[in-house]
Order: structure tokens, then sequence, then C-alpha cells
């Protein structure tokens, strides 16, 4: 077992090379020169030809590659060609924001998709079970932003104005110094999430409490509340875990369209800017670090999937 | 968080207008007084004014010679000074000289600088800081925004303690227009970015680029009593939403661009004050003149009468906007108002077009949000079109890709603040123009504009003007459908803030008037 | 042989299915009619002018050129609708070859296709079109295409797992004991056999891809103006969302009610063909 769990971590890295290359190769062929982005209508040829051996951006390509990757793997992700700054002191600020909305999140979803399986689980083919299962079909079935759009509809502008439907922290302050402004963005995406791991958990916490030792620890007189924490859920959380990894993989770029509609300053908002103004090393670094994201926590799928069933990873991806 | 019940539902309704309910809420716990009156009387000093602008980014800078968005230009306006610059009427107003005269053939500028200006540090400005500040500024290996306008300077000499001369090489008779630029702000000639001294208003305490920068009162300002704010603090905002919440819920004082669709919202609202100012900016779609099927005159006026300007102004601008004549420089002297207003006349368009050769013109149209208004614009000049039978297909670009292959475009759009005739003819509108977009080269406006340049009598000079005109009324490559208002917002107790032709917001950004009542 | 239509028969006799079909037939029927629709109810056309910037004329007020919300709200769905079957064509029938030939053929070219397949996997769909669209610019094919294309894996992964389940079946042997060329046994003996997850592959594409479009266009990516789009709609409308708040709402419930009715009746699709492997399987 633990050759197949090596073998899957050097697939992750080879996937993971690959990904720089294609990721350098995509931006190599982004149309538009980045000192005429920087320098707008005020580009005069003389200063874009200053600014382009400023940029070294004549340099081969192939240098271009290993210089770039050499800075990745030490951690440096290099220059900004916008602010002609690190581009880790441009992101930086912008992770902990985009992690808070995605911790928050996830830690909300998972609490309420495996409460909501669980029960449903137990009420099985009654109306609140039908009921839950109704509303996660249909929530499972809506794009990001309409989710968001029907939530500030009805929480902040139309029904009951009770939350700001964009960021008001001014810029430099952390996002969290204003709670109220995160409840809409965190909501949306734990309602994008929250059907797939209810659905999930119930799937399979029918099936444990259908098993035999479930069975077995109810004859023992063991009462309901304890078997269903000590025997059934231990048993029932190794294949949701899966799942939720891939969830939780889902939300690092799903991000991307909840951030631009609410305005919050963080990753995904960040990489539109950059494509926009061809700021290539950033445009680099935001696509390596979703995608090692999503690579690292599908390993870590893979990996709970390996050590508990043998059987190939589930087909649920989105 | 209390609720503050005294709220006016009215306020409320407002309040949550624009994207954000709990604006009313948070301005009922911020502190501030809600006092509806305007403050009136004499200013009153002290405080600090936190503005919200528009854009800006990483790549935000102090420097006062390269300012590229408009939190750069804002900072810049505050920190230094020209020699001259423009005041909220447009008019010429000395600055860091006292007065700009020249030689008789006017190849001579003699600037006498003003007694008492003195830099952030105390130290007096001198000669020397005005030749190395254009030094700097015209830098063969790096010149600066301004250089491009400024080809004409031959060299900058002291001639006496506080005079400076500026020889140019060829004649140019509103040299002193091509002076009054804000990216040319007088520095020590021991400048350097990372200790940004000027003589403007207020002077740097702190500045985070891509976030906000704080300003302090410069002390040593030359101008009895101003500024009157003690703090000034430049926010920015990349979006119109953020930027309109942070004013409704009091995080900032003051606003830039507001969306002219939601004046109307805005101006309901009696905590907050709409300054709409008339300005000589314009958005034009510009032709290639050296390009098919531009390079006929008859498709040019063609286009040019399909337009319905009153349409314009109220689609795109929701009617803060004055209808344009095809010619720009609405506050020359010299503008030509006595050409006839031009009109939609689709009957004359259709007829142009087939005289032309094309009965059924398509042509497609590059368009870029280069601007607020601009993809609007196009969409709704595509739609008049169509009444005359003209297909126009919309290429719609991001702006990094529209600024690539800028000046190259057949039919595209720009944007351009408000200038005078010969410095935006100078800027756009000559072979050797750095931005001249429609490529125009018409031999008998060079001669023209040419004679001019040289002529210092002004009544000739302004009836050469009047003739040069009338050649881009009847076959420029420019279609001028109008001048947009400039739209900004405060809060009803910010005073000092006046509307500016400029075209730059806010007061053009002069914030050393701006006081709190 | 009668897979398709056993699973098509069980999961339409599910009331979910039904409402499923219903919901999705309104939205469709809307989009494909609205276009020659609008003019003829309104009497305006999408890019015509019926009054100032965000009033309420009309059934549903005017958008921030003053076009009539609701005629573009008519037109608004046709577009989509067609890049997302088409996106959706391309996706399922990429992914289910690639899919059919890894698990079928095994081996090495097994591996090489499912290890492209995880590269592809690692980039979230949505960044992958946003650097395709970067590089190449808005266009509807390109559109189609970079959606067709992040779906491929997803599928193939499906169709593999599938293809692998039924390989060693006695008609496949016997199949290839008559010498058929390859080509022939995954086209008649293999697809055949494989339509139940594929069929519900095909609704959970077609759902996804009409939310990518959508959220494509309301990133200002997607769907260009001045068409009327629904997803362009809701990014155009919204700084005005409560003054004229018909221009979010009206796309907002269109493109709602289509994803929850395709999503339904894949659900049915999925409880239907699961049920099917539970009888074979007992």
């Amino acid at each position: 077992m633990s050759r197949l769990i090596v073998r899957r971590l050097l697939v992750s890295l080879a996937v993971l090379w690959l990904v720089t290359l294609l990721v350098f190769v995509a931006t190599l062929l982004l149309p538009g020169d980045p000192a005429r982005a920087i320098l707008g209508q005020q580009a005069t040829p003389e200063r874009i030809a200053a600014l382009r051996a400023q940029l070294d951006i004549d340099a081969p390509v192939w240098e271009r590659y290993l210089n770039w990757l050499g800075g990745v793997v030490t951690g440096d992700l290099g220059t900004s060609t916008a602010t002609q700054g690190p581009v880790n002191d441009l992101l930086g600020d912008r992770i902990g924001a985009s992690l808070v909305l995605l911790v928050a999140a996830a830690v909300l979803s998972t609490l309420v998709g495996l409460a909501l399986g669980t029960w449903t689980a137990m009420r099985r083919g009654r109306a609140a079970d039908h009921t839950v299962s109704g509303i996660s079909l249909v929530i499972a079935a809506l794009p990001e932003f309409v989710i968001g759009v029907a939530l500030i509809v009805l929480l902040s502008t139309t029904v009951f104005p009770l939350l700001p439907s964009v960021t008001l922290a001014p810029p430099g302050e952390p996002v969290w110094s204003q709670p109220s402004q995160l409840v809409l963005p965190v909501l949306t995406l734990t309602l994008v999430v929250t059907p797939y791991i209810t659905r999930m958990m119930r799937a399979t916490m029918s099936e444990v409490l259908d098993s035999g030792y479930v069975e077995m620890a109810r004859l023992k007189g063991i009462p309901e509340k304890t078997v269903l924490l000590r025997h059934a859920l231990p048993h029932a959380i190794g294949p949701v875990a899966q799942v939720i990894a891939l969830q939780l993989a889902w939300l690092a770029g799903g991000v991307v369209v909840v951030e631009f509609l609410f305005r919050y300053p963080g990753v995904g908002q960040a990489l539109i800017d950059a494509v926009n103004s061809r700021d290539v090393e950033v445009v680099q670094a935001i696509t390596l670090l979703i995608a090692a994201v999503y690579i690292v926590v599908n390993l870590l799928a893979d990996i709970v999937g390996i050590l508990t069933s043998p059987k190939l990873r589930a087909e649920v991806t989105r | 968080m209390s609720f503050d019940k005294r709220i006016s539902r009215r306020n409320f309704l407002v309040g949550s207008a624009v994207l954000a309910g709990t604006a009313p809420l948070l301005s009922a716990c911020g502190g501030r007084s809600s006092a509806v009156a305007a403050p009136t009387g004499a200013p009153r000093r002290g405080g600090t004014l936190r503005v919200g602008i528009t854009g800006g980014g990483a790549s935000d800078t102090l420097d006062p010679h390269i300012p590229a968005t408009s939190p750069d230009i804002a900072r810049v306006r505050n920190l230094y000074e020209p020699l001259l610059y423009r005041d909220h009427d447009y008019r010429l107003e000395m600055l860091v000289a006292e007065s700009l005269t020249p030689s008789p053939d006017a190849r001579t500028w003699t600037a006498t600088l003003r007694e008492g200006v003195r830099f952030h540090d105390g130290r007096p400005v001198t000669p020397a800081d005005v030749i190395a500040t254009f030094r700097r500024i015209m830098d063969p290996d790096d010149p600066k925004s301004g250089a491009a306008s400024l080809t004409m300077l031959g060299e900058v000499v002291a001639s006496g303690d506080r005079r400076v001369e500026f020889r140019l090489t060829e004649p140019s008779t509103v040299f002193d227009d091509y002076l009054a630029q804000y990216s040319l702000g007088i520095v020590p000639a021991d400048f350097s970015v990372d200790r940004p001294i000027g003589t403007g208003p207020f002077r740097t305490q702190d500045f985070t680029p891509g976030l906000q920068s704080t300003f302090v009162r410069n002390e040593h300002y030359w101008r009895p009593g101003q500024p009157y704010l003690d703090e000034l603090v430049l926010i920015n905002f990349a979006e119109d939403d953020a930027r309109i919440n942070a004013l409704l819920s009091s995080q900032v004082d003051a606003i830039d661009q507001v969306p002219v669709a939601l004046v109307e919202v805005l101006r309901s609202d009696e905590r907050l004050r709409v300054l709409s100012a008339q300005t000589g900016t314009w958005l034009p779609f510009t032709m290639r003149v050296d390009r098919p099927p531009f390079d006929d005159v008859r498709v040019r006026q063609a286009l040019r009468l399909v337009v319905d300007r009153e349409q314009m102004i109220n689609q795109v601008l929701s009617g803060q906007g004055r209808i344009g004549n095809d010619l720009y420089g609405p506050f020359d002297p010299a503008y030509a108002s006595e050409l006839p207003q031009r009109r939609q006349d689709i009957a004359e368009a259709r007829r142009l077009l087939t005289e032309a050769g094309h009965p059924n013109l398509d042509v497609e149209l590059v368009t870029a949000p280069i601007q607020a208004g601009a993809v609007e614009a196009a969409q709704v000049f595509q739609q008049q079109a169509k009444a005359a039978g003209v297909n126009v297909r919309l290429r719609r670009l991001d702006t990094t890709a529209f600024w690539e292959n800028y000046l190259s475009w057949d039919f595209a759009q720009s944007f351009w603040y408000t200038r005078n005739y010969l410095p935006q003819v100078a800027s756009g509108s000559l072979p050797q123009s750095p931005y001249n977009e429609t490529h125009w080269s018409d031999p008998e406006f060079l001669g023209l504009v040419r004679r001019a340049d040289r002529t210092v009598d002004r009544a000739e000079r302004e009836d050469l003007l009047k003739r040069a005109q009338r050649i881009e009324y009847e076959r420029g490559g420019n279609i001028i459908w109008g001048f947009m208002n400039q739209v900004d917002a405060h809060q009803v107790y910010v005073a000092g803030l006046l509307p500016d032709r400029t075209g730059l917001p806010l007061s053009g950004y002069s914030f050393r008037e701006a006081w709190l009542g | 042989m009668s897979t398709r239509s056993t699973v098509f028969r069980r999961a339409l006799s599910l009331p979910q299915a039904k409402i499923g079909l219903t919901l999705t037939a309104v939205v469709v029927l809307l989009a494909v009619l609205g276009p020659w629709l609008g003019p003829w109810l309104t009497g305006h056309d999408t890019t015509g002018f019926a009054g100032k910037p965000f009033q309420s004329d009309g059934v549903a007020g005017t958008d921030g050129l003053g076009r009539d919300v609701f005629t573009r709200f008519l037109a608004g769905g046709a577009t989509l609708l067609l890049y997302a079957v088409l996106a959706t064509a391309i996706g399922v029938v990429l992914g289910t070859a690639l899919g059919m030939l890894a698990g079928y053929t095994g081996g090495r070219l097994d591996s090489v296709i499912m290890r492209g397949n995880d590269v592809l996997l690692s980039f979230p769909q949505l960044v992958f079109a946003l650097l395709a669209i970067a590089m190449l610019g808005p266009q509807g094919w390109l559109l189609v295409l970079v959606i067709g294309i992040t779906h491929a894996p997803r599928v193939a992964r499906v169709a593999r797992q599938a293809t692998v389940a039924v390989k060693d079946s006695d008609y496949i042997r016997a199949a290839q004991l008559y010498a058929m060329p390859r080509r022939r046994i995954l086209l008649r003996e293999v697809l055949p056999n494989i339509t139940g997850p594929l069929m519900v592959e095909l609704g959970l594409r077609l759902t996804y891809s009409i939310g990518y479009v959508a959220s494509l266009s309301f990133l200002g990516l997607g769907i260009q103006p001045p068409s009327a789009d629904w997803g362009l709609m809701i990014n155009e409308n919204r700084i005005a969302l409560v003054v004229e708040p018909w221009g979010v709402l009206l796309p907002v419930l269109a493109i709602a009610v289509l994803t929850v009715g395709t999503n339904l009746v894949t659900d049915s699709l999925a409880s239907a063909a699961a049920g099917r492997e539970k009888e074979v399987t007992a």
C-alpha cells in the first residue's frame, strides 16, 4: 500500500511539473506587451523601449522558464511586471483573504454536510429526507454566481437589507476587520459545496447503518447515540473525506467568480486583474498556486481513498 | 453594532439602492453627525479629507512626471506644482512662475519665478531646480510623459536670480499652454522618488502603492492660509460600487467618477452632493483618413451624419454632457462656434455613401473599456448606423489589446481630456504627433497651423485657427459627438470643491481649497 | 442492447424527471422562441432604445443604455443554450472516445491518456478557460472548445471505468474472436453497453456547461456586447439592482430554472442507471 502511495506522489509531482510547463507556455502566448499595458495611452516608443529593457522581456524563452522554475522551487515567485515588486508581496494579503474565505466555507460546509447527511440517512424515506434531497438537488444545479445574486437580493438589497453585498473594508485593512462583509461570500461558497457532501454522507451513512456491525451494536443494547458516534461515523467518514477533499479542491477555482461578484480582494480578483494587465508573472503564480492546491488536495483525497478502500477513486468530480 | 432608529426611510432606500444594504447602518455607527445643511461662511481649518479614487494598482507612483492613473494624477496635483496650470474655468493660472512672456519671434519664453515659493523641506525654488526638472523630463534615455508635447524645447537656461529662459527650436506662440500640464511639476535639483519633494500644498506622510496615500499640510505653501486641511487621504478603489458604498457608508468623504446612470439616485440622498462639471473631455470615434473606406471624405461625412448626438448624450451619458460638432477644444477662445451644428441626417448620409460607392457600407469598429461610456457609445453608434444601412461590426477588446495596436486601428475610439486647440493639434493631429489616431495630414490644414504657431498677434492667430477648424469640420477623421460632464460626489459637509473644466475629477483633484464644515 | 431505452423509460417514470423535463422545456422554448417573440410583444428590438438608462419603462424597465430589458431577456437565452449544448457535445464525444480507448486498450496508451487527463484535471475549469480566453480573445468557438475540452477528462474517467467493467464480457470476447476491427468493437459492442453512465455524464456536463458559459459571460469574458445574453445582462445591470432589479432577476431566474431542470433529469437518469446496475449484479 505504501508503494501505491509513493507512486501516486511521484505522479503528482510529474503532473505539477507539466503544469508549470503548460502555465509558462500559455502565458507566453498571451497577446499584448506588458510594457504597453503598464504605460497605457502614455506609451511613446521611447518609453516602451526603456521599460522593455528594464523588464528583461527580451531574454531567450528557455532561460526565462528555467529562471522562473528555479524561483518557484525556492519559493520566489518572481517580479511582477506591473508593480516591479516581488509577486510574493503582492499576493501575500490576497492569499490570506482567500484562505479566510475558503477555510470558513470548508469548515461550515463540512459540518453542515455531515450533520445533514447523517440526519437524513437516519430518516430515509421520510418527508424530511425528501425535502433535504430535493433542496440539495436544486442548489447543486445552480452556478455559483446565481446563488450569490440570489443571496444578495435576499439578504442585502431587496428583501431583507441586512448585509453588505460588496467588500467594504478599505484597501489595506484586513478583510476580517468587518466580519459582516464575509457572510455573503462564505455563505455562497458553502451553499455551492454542501449539497455534494450531504448527498455523499447520506449514501455512505445509509450503507453503514444497514451493515452488520451496526446491527450488532444495536443488538448489544448500546444507546443509538453511541452507536452513531462510535460505530457508524468512523466507518462512514473515509469515503466521505474523499468527496470533501474534492469539493475543497473545487473551491480553489470556484472562488474566482465569487470574489468577482462580491469584489472580494482575494487571489481570484487578482487573477482577473493580472490577465487584464498582462502581468505574466502574477498570472503564472496564481494559476500555479490554484493548480498546486488542486493537485495536493486531490492527492490527499486519493491517499485517503487508498487507505480506506481499494476500489477505484469515486467519480464525484466536477 | 447598534441600529439607529432615526434613519429616515428615504435614506435607507437610497442607501440600499446601490448594492449596499448596510450603508446607512454603518453610517449610523460611524460617529459623524448627520447634519444635512451644507457648510457656509469662511473656510474652516483642520480635519482629514478622505477621497476614494478610481483605479490605480500596484504600479502606483509618486513620481511627479509619469502619472498614469487617476490616483497618480491626484497625488501629483497635490504634491507638486508646475510653473503654471489651468484654473477651474480653464484659464491659465501662474503657480511656481509669476509670469511667462514670449519674445517677439515666439522663440524664447522667459519665466520669472514667484518669490517665496518653497519646497516641502523649506528650500526656495531656484532656476537650477527648474533646469534640473526639465532635464529630468526630457531625459533622452527615459523621457517622461510631458516630453512628447515639448518637442520644440531646445534648452532651458538661467538668466538671473529668478529668471529662466526656455529657448525653442521653432517658434511657438502657445508655449505657455504646453507648459501648463500637471505632469511638469517643479522638483528640486537633487530630487529622487524616494524623497518626493515638491512645492504643492501637501507633502507625503505615507504611501502604499495600490492602496492609499496619506498627505499632510505643507507649512511652507505659498498661498496664505491654504491648504485648509490638516490631512488628505487618497484611497484607491477599483470598482464603482465599492467606491459608492464607501461614500454611502461614510468611509470616505468624496469619490470621483460616479457612474452617470446613478446620478439621479445619488442626488436624491440628502446626505450627499453630486458635483457635475462641464468639461471639454471627449470620447471620439476615430477614422483613419489614409485607409479605405475612410480615405473617401464622403464616407467620413456620412458617418458623422449618421450620429444622433442628443441620443448619444442621453443613452451613453444619461444626459450628463453637451453635444459636439466634430470639433475639439471647446474652451479655446478660437473655438469655431460659428460653424453650423451638425445633426443626424440619414438621407444625406445614404446619398453620400451611395455616391462613394458604398450603399451598404460594412465596417469594423474597435472598442474597449478605455473610459466609462466607451463601449456603450460604440453600441449606440452601431444601432444608429443601422438606420443608414451601415453595418457596424463591434470588435470589443480588453484595454491592453486595444492599446497594443493603438494608432493602427482603421476605425476605433479614443479619449481626451480638455485641451485648447493648438496643444490638442500637437498631440493628435499632426504627422509628427505622438497620438495621431486618424493619420490626419492635410496640407492646407498643416499650413494654417504652422502659420498660427508663429503668429503672435492674437486676432490674426484666431482667424487662422478658425480656418483650420473648418477644414477638420469638413473633412477630418474624428466623430466628436459630445463632451462628457465629469460627475463626482461628496458628503454634504465637504466644502470648497468646485466644478472644474479640465476634465479631472473633484475640483481637478485640487484639494488645497477643500475644507470640512 | 436495450439499455438505453430501459434507462430512459425508468428515468421518465420518476415524477422528478417529469418536473425536470417540464422546467427545461419551458426555458428552452423561451430561449428558442424569445428572439422572435420579443419584438412582436414589446415593439422593441434587442439593441434599440426604449428610453433613458435604468428607467421603469415597459414590462421590466430599461438597462444601462436605455434598451428594453424584457426584449433582451427574451432574446438572451438562445446563444447561451447553443454554446452549452455544443460544448457538452464536444466534451462527451471527446471524453467517451478517449475513455473507451484507454479502458479497452489498457497498457501504455491507457497510462498516457489518463496521466494527460490528470494534467488537465489539475486545472480548475474556470482558470483554464480564463487563460485560454486571455490568449485568444473571447470568441464563441473558443468558449465552446475550452469548456468542451475541460469536460473531456471528467467524462473520460467515467467512460474508462465503464469500459473496463464490460470489456471482459462474453460478447466482446466473441467479437474479438471474429477479429472485428477495434473501432468496430468500440462503436458496436462497447458503446451501446455503457450508455447508462454516459447519459448521466451528458446531463451533468450540460448542467455545468450552462453554468460555465453563463459565468464567463458574467465575468465579461464570454458572450460580448451588444448581444443580449443572460450572463452578460446580470453583469451589465447589477449596478442598478435595486433601482431596476428585473435586468438581473429575470436572467438569474431563467438560468436557475434551466439548470435545476437539467439536473433533475440527470438525477433521475442516474438513479435509473444505478437501479439497473443493481439488478444486473444481483
